[in-house]
């Protein structure tokens, strides 16, 4: 069941579109778990730009172009925050910013057992982050696990 | 001097051993008194480096490839250094090393602006600071000349700028690291396909040691894959190695031959071209699904996919692994980007715990296996195992051999 319904797509859509006018190319997205509102900030931290915004059925996008041509997709749960951001390009985002107050568990956590450099899988507390790829091709993603809206597919998380 | 790997032949490590010594190629030979013999034919150049498959120098590797690399200050036959445990990795690009195993001075390259060049190596599970140093590197008996390579750690460059610090946890120790540099041959030239007009966060012009900031760069100033910089069997290069028993082995020696179709030894034969993409990678077809993104990859330490019907480990540690009940084998095909398809392959997936525990002492596991996340559903990746029992041809992008045209990787 979608829990956005048309009325508030409209007005979201109309909503973005004002703020994308509003803030032109300093666009970018928020935070792993922090409101949405955070985008300004990240924007101008990436110097990104906001490529789509599509309602799902149980949560928001937001596909963030960044200037080196990686994606950075962040996921909005119906409570307003984001749940989960994913990238796919030539490079890795700026994770310090991409993660929040996240990143420092990322960094801090234990190397598993026979780690290589084309894999990353983290979970430390309610935080997961999985990576994949190699030299000019790399792919991931971060999300808190109990933030997740009920519904919600990890497969879609990408 | 750093001790020669490998045993295999011992011709190649005469060879291996000389060329620590030699280093760069200088010098000449000592007659005896009396009548000289007449001088031998000049020699082919010697295109073969052994390389091993052992726990590496951090004492945590499996499947993973090593070579030893021998690195001169520019124009030095003395000032030089062989450095074992390189890492032999298909999947990057560059002659990486790691500082704190470097005895020699590598000068650091520097821009028309005058400032020092630096790098953020980006890899999946964190990233590598330190200039780009030019170094004389020989690998068997090849050399290239004043060679653009990265210093990993360099204390003249300690200070990370945020801007790759934020990519993701430093690796700039052996032990972080897990080798004393990486060989990266990767069928393409360069590290960065673009960043002679584009800045990725990759190449930062550095005017003082703690002041770096995001910079486009010449290519010529870029890290290459040291083998398109080699005098002679430049077009790319070959990985031999032996098979292996399904539950696997203490170690795996076998060969890294540079050039393809420029020597005896390097022919290509019948073998089988798979051009790659722009991103060095091809179709996979498993389990009836087409997975666009996939790879072949000598820097992988297992045979990543993801299929949630196996069950994964359990224990600490080794959780991103397959633990399947029995031993499966499972079918695969590849196919390039010239429309080559390379049907019914297969692939063993043990139970890595077992496998761990059977042999603990073990570094090559052909049978090891892992998932990718789901949400990675278009990748196959097939790590160092596909190697085994093989000889592999990585071409380099616009080389032409006698059976295809690089990108490609043939079998």
């Amino acid at each position: 069941m979608p829990i956005f319904r048309s009325g508030e797509i409209k007005i979201t859509i109309l909503l973005s579109a004002v703020l994308i006018a509003a803030l032109g190319p300093r666009i970018a997205g928020a935070t792993l778990g922090e409101p949405e509102i955070t985008v300004q900030s990240d924007v101008a931290q990436l110097r990104a730009s906001i490529k789509n915004s599509d309602d799902r059925a149980s949560y928001r996008v937001h596909e963030i172009q960044l200037p080196g041509g990686t994606l950075l997709r962040e996921f909005v749960a119906p409570d307003g925050k984001v749940f989960a951001v994913a990238w796919n390009g030539p490079t890795k985002p700026n994770l310090r910013q991409a993660l929040g107050k996240y990143f420092d568990a990322m960094v801090s956590a234990p190397k598993p057992k026979f780690a290589d450099r084309r894999h990353l899988q983290i979970q430390q507390g309610d935080l997961v982050v999985q990576g994949s790829g190699h030299m000019r091709a790399f792919s991931g993603r971060a999300y808190l696990a109990s933030a997740i809206p009920s519904g919600v597919n990890l497969g879609d998380l990408h | 001097m750093a001790s020669c790997i490998g045993p295999v032949r011992a011709v190649l490590i005469a060879a291996c051993c000389l060329a620590a010594v030699a280093c760069g190629g200088g010098g000449g030979g000592g007659g005896g008194s009396g009548t000289p013999p007449p001088p031998p034919p000049p020699p082919p150049t010697n295109n073969v480096a052994s390389v091993i498959v052992d726990e590496g120098p951090a004492s945590q590797s499996v499947n993973t490839l090593f070579t030893s690399v021998t690195v001169c200050v520019p124009g030095s036959t003395t000032n030089c250094q062989t450095i074992d445990h390189i890492q032999v990795d298909t999947g990057s690009y560059g002659l990486r090393l790691l500082a704190p195993v470097l005895t020699v001075t590598l000068p650091v390259e520097t821009l028309s602006s005058g400032n020092s060049l630096a790098q953020c190596t980006q890899f999946v599970d964190g990233f590598s600071w330190g200039p780009i140093a030019l170094a004389d590197v020989q690998i068997a008996g090849e050399t290239a000349k004043s060679l653009p390579v990265q210093v990993i750690g360099d204390s003249r460059f300690a200070t990370v700028p945020a801007a790759c610090s934020g990519t993701g946890t430093a690796e700039d120790t052996v032990s972080s690291f897990g080798a004393n540099g990486i060989l990266g041959i990767g069928p393409f030239e360069l590290d960065c396909g673009d960043c002679d007009t584009v800045t990725h966060g990759l190449y930062f012009a550095c005017a003082t040691a703690t002041t770096c900031t995001d910079t486009t760069v010449p290519n010529a100033m870029q890290v290459p894959n040291p083998v398109t910089h080699f005098a002679a069997d430049n077009n790319g290069s070959m990985i031999d190695l032996p098979a292996v028993a399904a539950g696997g082995a203490v170690t795996l020696s076998g060969s890294l031959i540079f050039g393809i179709d420029t020597q005896s030894n390097n022919q290509s034969g019948t073998q089988t071209v798979l051009t790659v993409d722009g991103n060095g990678e091809l179709a996979m077809t498993f389990n009836g699904q087409t997975l666009a993104n996939s790879f072949i990859d000598s820097g992988s330490n297992g045979i990543y996919f993801a299929d949630s019907s196996i069950a994964t480990c359990t224990t600490t540690g080794l959780t991103s692994f397959y633990c399947p009940g029995n031993t499966l084998t499972l079918g695969l095909s590849i196919q390039g980007q010239n429309g080559v398809m390379v049907n019914n392959l297969t692939f063993g997936v043990g139970n890595a715990q077992t496998m761990l525990n059977a042999n603990p002492t073990f570094n090559v596991f052909p049978q090891l296996a892992g998932q990718l996340p789901a949400g990675n559903a278009g990748t196959f990746d097939y790590g160092l195992a596909f190697f085994y029992g093989k000889r592999v041809a990585v071409a380099v992008e616009g080389n032409m051999t006698s059976v295809g045209t690089g990108p490609y990787i043939a079998f």
